[in-house]
């Protein structure tokens, strides 16, 4: 599989989805719903613990057309960053 | 390009760090299933959950008969090779932590759990001794848990949908543990090592035999975790986003595996009856399906809940205690009543197709769902809306 894609420095988001502590597969369907609050061009922030998610969200971004614009590590969680189409 | 120590970093990094394709874990889950074969047993893991659920109804009195040592039966030395593996590889990627979820998902952790022990009691074995190594030993219950395994995993996934507009998790609990140096998963191979070859030096009956089933079923894990192989994924991406990756994966593992589990089985060098129980088809049916059900809720199936309870989500944790238990409890239940043999027939696929025909039905029905499932892949037909 690819290597990690590391988020633009100074990305800000629009909107922010807290999945810390959920696991497979509720951080994607989460995100799944969240996106559809946001407008086109418009970028969502997905914190996640589950290691899991660092396929799945590249993944479905590949496969829904939203651009994947890389994660951020924070202290003990991961930040996504998804750009709706 | 890049001299010999770039190399070996990479080399490195693309074994224990970066995640393995679905394919490439299940194609070494294939080979690794038809060694366990080949050295004693098929693979399976209720049996081993069972008996720690065992034990602690032995313990608080409530059971009569003193369960075999946890140390010395097949099914759990397996279960405890698993985690230990896929521990080692959660290390070495720096991906184990452990994580307290939200107080919705222990109990559905809770829940799921008690519907997975249900299922594969009914099933004679979860996703892998009832599905899984099933098919792969030509067992028609195998065939028959896929069909109830795909319509539980579609109600699971209506429950989730159901529960994201009713509900919000609370706060997550706290992640912890998170640092733990690579060479700590090392130390950690090395023991298991050192832990086979202590079976070997064994005095007590068939202790050998252990330390085939610890270091294969180590393999199971680490190949699992290092792909995150996971057979809810394989079922369920289909109707949720149509990804057919691990689908894809999970039919050619199991074809694979069928061949070479056929080839042991007709050389005479395996007994036929291994893995063909007397639930086909209403109970590996109805087993399937309660147990793929409880799967989707628990995020984790038999071996996928295992190589999660390995890298620290406390929520599998949970699974993994009332899958035990109610497994234990309810397989005693029915043992006392005489019901395991009156969940269905017990069929051989060769004595009815032949070996050519048996190999030719796995064949066909993974391929079946490989076509089904990349064709919805570009289709979407099969996805659920939410």
């Amino acid at each position: 599989m690819s290597d990690i894609k590391k988020a633009p420095e100074g990305i800000t988001a629009n909107k922010t989805l807290d999945a810390k502590g959920l696991s497979c597969p509720m951080p994607l369907l989460r995100t799944k719903k969240e996106i559809e609050k946001i407008k086109a061009g418009e970028i969502l922030e997905v914190l996640g613990t589950d290691p899991g998610s660092r396929n799945d969200i590249p993944g479905w971004c590949a496969r829904s057309g939203h651009e994947y614009l890389g994660e951020k590590e924070d202290a003990g969680f991961i930040r996504f960053y998804v750009k709706k189409k | 390009m890049g001299s010999f120590g770039e190399r070996l970093v990479g080399v490195y990094e693309s074994v224990f760090k970066r995640t393995w394709s679905p394919m490439t874990g299940g194609i070494i889950l294939a080979i690794l299933a038809i060694y366990m074969e080949a050295w004693q047993r098929p693979w399976g893991i209720v049996g081993g959950l069972r008996n720690w659920g065992d034990w602690v109804f032995y313990m608080v009195g409530l059971f009569d008969k003193k369960p075999p040592h946890i140390l010395f039966y097949s099914s759990s030395v397996m279960n405890l090779g698993l985690l230990a593996g896929a521990w080692v590889s959660a290390i070495i990627a720096r991906e184990f932590a452990f994580r307290v979820p939200p107080m919705l998902e222990i109990w559905k952790g809770f829940f799921a759990g008690i519907l997975m022990g249900v299922g594969s009691t009914l099933a004679y074995g979860c996703n892998v001794g009832g599905f899984y190594s099933a098919v792969q030993n030509l067992a028609a219950n195998g065939f028959a848990m896929m069909v109830g395994l795909i319509a539980g995993v579609i109600v699971g996934l209506k429950y989730l949908y159901w529960e994201m507009e009713h509900f919000t998790p609370g706060p997550a609990g706290p992640t912890f543990l998170g640092n733990i140096p690579p060479v700590i998963g090392f130390i950690g191979l090395v023991g298991l090592i050192v832990a086979a070859y202590a079976y070997t030096y064994s005095n007590v009956e068939d202790a050998s035999l252990m330390a085939g089933y610890l270091l294969i079923g180590a393999g199971i894990g680490f190949v699992f975790h290092r792909s995150r192989l996971c057979m809810v994924n394989a079922f369920r991406e289909p109707f949720m986003t149509g990804e057919a990756a691990m689908g894809k994966a999970i039919a050619v593992s199991i074809t694979l595996g069928a061949v070479g589990v056929a080839i042991l089985k007709y050389a005479g060098l395996r007994d036929t009856s291994l893995f063909v129980v007397s639930s086909f088809w209403w109970g590996s049916l109805l087993g399937g399906f309660i147990f793929g059900t409880g799967m989707v809720v628990a995020g984790g199936c038999g071996s996928g809940s295992l190589w999660r309870v390995a890298e620290g989500q406390i929520k599998l944790w949970v699974v993994m205690i009332t899958f035990a238990l109610t497994n234990s409890l309810m397989r005693h239940w029915f043992g006392e009543n005489h019901w395991m043999s009156k969940l269905g027939k017990a069929v051989y696929l060769p004595d009815t197709f032949g070996y050519g025909g048996s190999i030719f039905l796995v064949i066909a029905a993974m391929l079946v769902w490989y076509i089904v499932i990349d064709w919805n892949e570009e289709s979407n037909k099969l996805v659920i809306e939410m």
